[in-house]
């Protein structure tokens, strides 16, 4: 009984996590990018491996001043990523894990095309998971309410295609062109059918020299980006479909980026920040055996006024499955 | 765990395999590598003399970069490549508010190289809230002019009024683009 208690537990887990982290869309050809997602192992698994395939649909931007601000008419601008990773139990309490997305750039304007590809940057994760969730089942004394609580580091490393490199255009832009160490983490809480989940990252650039600008050398300087936080919330419903075992997950979101001014020889670039608010809804199918989890989600950012600053308005659908190995 | 592994191993390989490109990013060199440019050529580098073109305001004049150098108290002209993107609007904004008040007598021309006709550029120029603001928006329908300059979003090009280009790179803070306008002979 109690294992079967323990996979179910993983099961929800499992779902949630799909949901949690799947890759945000941070990127954009016009101002870098190239995804970034961290994968989660679920209690009692020791391995995972992850696909997913993301589409991302420009449509406008705010600028500056938080105004929403419409792309230039008959353009028709979007990223394609895949995204590859893999997570592995190290001890009882620690994992890591490793997303490499694969990007491709399709940016058509009335009066131009064009097409490009490349890796996107990578992200290396490394989770310990500090308290654990003491009952997903029933609530029968305050401590019960006890949230899991994983925390970790993780390293974005750009081995996307940046300005930086030896590239033409902006339009083949698949990653910013820093190394950047963020602090996460995240907070979960089930009472079965619900699982709601807060996750918070704080991240700093790794200030580089810069030589070349998109195939084009020139007077070598110092630059930084500023620094990046954000956050998330999720709420989830778990419905069991039959006797089985296997679920439907249903979850929706919100979540906030900030990235602060970069800095060029030490002097603030005013208004290079950025920040981006958006929804998001998605489900997840877990099998009998909870091994598998095939998801479908889609993130939104309002295209109003006021609603983020100097970045581009996106819609984000992703399709994903991933396999836990016991 | 023998399938996670080969995974693992193949991400790391692929991610190896994928830098060729990005070795600047992973081991970014702060070293000088301007070419030496051979003055009193042709071509878009600093240092050489800026290739001619004629392309049509947004309002259907012909413009003829020769023509504008030789006018009146033109001290020199500045090409900005705008895909009306947030970073564009950033970098035209803060143009707007300190080098063109600053430099009377340059000339601002934003390229317009993503609209497919001079009646599009003039619409986005309107949209995005540039008409009247300093700036001469030009329509590069064909992209002639980023092909010349090499040119992509952000890119800032200065020439002054002897034809010679005096910067040539994203525009960042603005704060490089001063100091070449400051020192226009």
């Amino acid at each position: 009984m109690k294992l079967i208690s323990n996979r179910l537990f993983a099961a929800a887990l499992f779902a949630g996590a799909a949901f949690l982290f799947a890759p945000q869309a941070w990127a954009g050809s016009c101002c870098g990018g190239g995804g970034g997602a961290t994968l989660l192992l679920p209690k009692f698994y020791q391995d995972m491996v992850d696909v997913s395939f993301d589409m991302e649909q420009y449509d406008g931007f705010w600028n500056q001043d938080g105004k929403y601000t419409s792309d230039p008419p008959g353009s028709d601008i979007r990223q394609y990523r895949l995204n590859i990773g893999a997570a592995r139990r190290l001890a009882s309490r620690w994992q890591t894990s490793i997303v490499i997305p694969y990007v491709w750039n399709e940016n058509k304007y009335s009066g131009l095309s064009s097409r490009s590809d490349g890796l996107g940057d990578t992200t290396l994760n490394l989770w310990y998971e500090a308290i654990d969730d003491k009952s997903a089942w029933k609530i029968r004394e305050f401590k019960d309410l006890t949230p899991s609580i994983t925390i970790g580091p993780s390293l974005l490393v750009p081995t996307g295609i940046s300005p930086y490199d030896n590239v033409n255009s902006s339009f083949d832009v698949t990653g910013r062109g820093f190394y950047r160490l963020d602090g996460n983490a995240v907070i979960s809480k089930t009472i079965h059918p619900w699982s709601a989940s807060v996750s918070l990252s704080y991240g700093t650039y790794v200030g580089r020299s810069v030589n070349e600008e998109y195939g084009k050398y020139v007077e070598p300087y110092r630059k930084n980006l500023g620094d990046r936080s954000s956050a998330s919330v999720s709420l989830s419903y778990i419905y069991y479909i039959g006797s089985a075992g296997s679920t439907l997950t249903g979850s929706g979101s919100f979540s906030y980026l900030h990235e602060d001014d970069a800095e060029i020889n030490g002097n603030r670039q005013l208004l290079s920040g950025f920040e981006k608010n958006a929804f998001g809804a998605g489900i997840a199918y877990s099998s009998t055996d909870h091994d598998w989890v095939i998801r479908g989600s889609w993130s939104h950012a309002i295209q109003r006024n006021g609603w983020g600053a100097n970045f581009p308005t996106t819609d984000v659908y992703t399709a994903g499955v991933s396999y836990g190995f016991r | 765990m023998v399938s996670v592994n080969a995974l693992a191993l193949f991400l790391m390989l692929m991610m190896f395999i994928g830098c060729g490109n990005t070795l600047n990013d992973l081991n970014p060199s702060g070293s000088d590598k301007r070419p030496a440019v051979q003055s009193g050529t042709d071509g878009p580098a600093v240092g050489q003399n800026a290739p001619d073109f004629t392309i049509s305001d947004t309002l259907g004049t012909g413009v003829t970069l020769s023509s504008v150098l030789t006018g009146t108290a033109v001290d020199g002209v500045v090409l900005y490549f705008t895909m009306w993107c947030p970073t564009c609007d950033i970098h035209m904004s803060n143009m707007r508010s300190t080098e063109i008040p600053n430099f009377p007598n340059v000339r601002f021309f934003a390229i317009d190289y993503v609209s497919g006709s001079v009646a599009e550029a003039r619409s986005e120029e309107l949209a995005n809230g540039y008409a009247g603001s300093g700036f001469t928006v030009l329509a590069d329908t064909h992209q002639s002019v980023l092909g010349l300059y090499q040119a992509t979003m952000g890119s800032t090009i200065v020439i002054d009024r002897s034809g010679v280009v005096r910067m040539n790179e994203d525009y960042k803070d603005g704060v490089r683009l001063q100091t070449v306008l400051s020192g226009l002979p």
